[in-house]
């Protein structure tokens, strides 16, 4: 995590582009002079590894810095467009495994089929359609054709399209997954003992098949929510969705550091400890994990 | 039986996919009906016609050879950032497999690190540092797609070195370098295949969504995220815009999504690497 950090800050300087010529190229007539001090009150004259050294300093007492444009304070700015973005990834993710779950769980039950073929055909499909293309698509269809939803915005109606389209494309992947971990189950042994004492098959499946498979949903779960905070980046742009990837394009395309920066440490943040929470609900399934 | 020919099938539309729309890509010029550049080959925002089989752009510019000439730069920009990682992850991969000790923990470490991120967030974060550009964002998704490779074929180089193939090279004498490449490279070409061809989806999408948002491809290059992204700004008016550029991204990444499924299955039943 603190690598991280020191990385980002150290990143900055590879770069041939400087946010203070961006930001002078929209104001007339500036002298040189007052380049340099606007510079200086950036912090941008220290030397590169002393910048880098004082940002991971400064993180590490919660301050990211301001935005260089807006000049609010980064932490803020980005905590305050956060919810939106989970509530979106959370809608997403939950719809994501309401489609492929099932669906990848039907195509292992009848493995080798025309259904398991049709099925995964339709993912691999899927997986190959951009999700931002999906989002025009739908937002073509549902907003401008037929006008049943607003096209942008953040109220309430305005979650479901986006979180279609993540739902959707996220949908393609998790069946997938979900197919190879149920078919390496539904082959275990144990699978094929209980159905030989003459248990039926709803039994077998609940029983016996649905606990094992677990494991595998979760870790498929853990998973998605973390490429579907990446997805998101892209998409909230198509819907205009006011969440953190939004203002993270903006801030590149401005080329605003500490916004980026804040950015990515605030991401990596996320990704640990989602992946924390999912250590502690593996030990919870199964407590065997504990003792290796 | 059936089965097995169903595998084929889709390999076999795969393929033809492939082929042409690298034949497109190869003749882009001669079967395009306008150069993808000029403007004002017929009425602004046009719809599909038999003179303008895709519509026309804001510019008048005839969005078929637009989107014909796109097909040169996606294959382009997928194979450059796929050769970057392949490189740099069988690099990174082999010494990380080959070495023991801190050598192999440390390279290990920094790959796990980059891989507990979304890929798409490493490319973004190093366009944003590189400045947008087509070539900078060709560099960020290869690096970006680097420790997934990396692990594949760290995974497969430590199966590889127990064999006893990899002892009798010690035994003759055969120096690092001498194991690495007359070796364990060889042995890890079949993977590598595989890995190559599914990573290439991977990063046609992410390299389109990087121009999309303007990351990438910068006007007028006709690629076709940066299509879709001109087509988003006219959707109300001319839909049709964003229409086949999306068609022709799912085509490709189809195709090679096809064509790399039907080689890990080809190559190794047991093992898929895909996610």
């Amino acid at each position: 995590m603190l690598a991280a950090c020191f990385l980002v800050g150290l990143l900055i300087h590879l770069v041939p582009g400087d946010p203070v010529e961006v930001m002078v190229a929209k104001m007339d007539a500036v002298s040189p002079e007052q380049i340099h001090a606007i510079r200086e009150q950036l912090g941008l004259n220290a030397p590169p590894w002393e910048q880098s050294a004082n940002y991971v300093w400064r993180v590490l007492h919660g301050d990211f810095g301001k935005t260089i444009f807006g000049r609010e304070p980064v932490l803020e700015f980005l905590l305050s467009r956060l919810p939106n973005t989970f509530l979106l990834t959370i809608c997403g993710t939950v719809l994501a495994l309401a489609i492929g779950l099932p669906l990848g769980f039907l195509a292992a039950y009848h493995r080798g089929s025309w259904l398991d073929n049709l099925l995964m055909f339709i993912s691999v499909l899927g997986v190959s359609v951009p999700a931002f293309w999906l989002g025009l698509v739908l937002l073509v269809t549902f907003s401008v054709h037929f006008q049943f939803i607003p096209v942008a915005g953040d109220g309430p109606a305005s979650v479901i399209l986006p979180a279609v389209t993540l739902g959707l494309v996220y949908s393609a992947i998790i069946a997938r997954m979900t197919r190879s971990a149920m078919i390496e189950v539904l082959t275990e042994d144990f699978i094929r003992t209980a159905r030989s004492k003459g248990l039926p098959e709803r039994l077998v499946l609940m029983r016996h098949a649905l606990k094992p498979g677990m494991i595998a949903v979760v870790t498929i779960a853990g998973l998605i929510f973390g490429y579907m905070m990446g997805g998101q980046v892209i998409v909230e742009n198509v819907f205009s969705w006011n969440g953190i990837g939004r203002v993270a394009i903006h801030a590149m395309l401005q080329r605003d550091y500490p916004t980026i920066q804040g950015f990515i440490i605030l991401f990596a943040a996320v990704i640990v400890t989602v992946s924390l929470l999912l250590d502690l609900v593996y030990m919870w399934i199964d407590p065997r994990i504990i003792k290796s | 039986m059936k089965f097995f020919r169903l595998r084929y099938l889709n390999a076999i539309i795969g393929l033809v996919i492939l082929i042409v729309i690298v034949g497109a890509a190869i003749f882009a010029p001669m079967l395009a009906p306008f150069s993808p550049e000029r403007m004002f080959t017929g009425p602004r925002l046009s719809p599909p016609s038999w003179a303008h089989l895709f519509g026309t752009d804001t510019l008048g510019r005839d969005m078929f050879s637009r989107v014909l000439h796109g097909a040169r730069l996606t294959l382009y920009v997928g194979f450059i950032a796929v050769t970057i990682g392949v490189v740099s992850g069988t690099i990174v991969g082999m010494i990380a497999g080959y070495a023991v000790g801190w050598v192999r923990g440390f390279l290990m470490r920094c790959i796990d690190l980059l891989y507990s991120f979304p890929e798409i967030l490493v490319a973004l974060a190093l366009v944003a540092f590189l400045g947008p550009s087509l070539d900078n964002a060709m560099i960020a998704v290869g690096i970006s797609r680097t420790p997934f490779f990396a692990r594949v074929i760290y995974s497969v180089v430590l199966v590889e070195r127990s064999k006893p193939y990899f002892d009798s090279g010690r035994v003759v004498g055969a120096g690092p370098v001498r194991l690495m490449l007359r070796y364990l490279l060889p042995n890890i070409i079949p993977p590598l295949i595989v890995v190559a061809s599914l990573g290439f989806s991977t990063a046609i999408l992410a390299a389109a969504g990087l121009s999309f948002i303007g990351l990438g491809a910068q006007p007028p290059a006709p690629e076709w995220g940066a299509l879709l992204a001109d087509g988003r700004d006219n959707m109300r008016l001319a839909p049709w815009l964003m229409l086949y550029p999306g068609f022709a991204i799912i085509l490709v990444v189809l195709a090679f999504n096809l064509v790399g499924d039907a080689l890990s299955e080809y190559l190794d039943p047991r093992q898929r690497w895909r996610r």
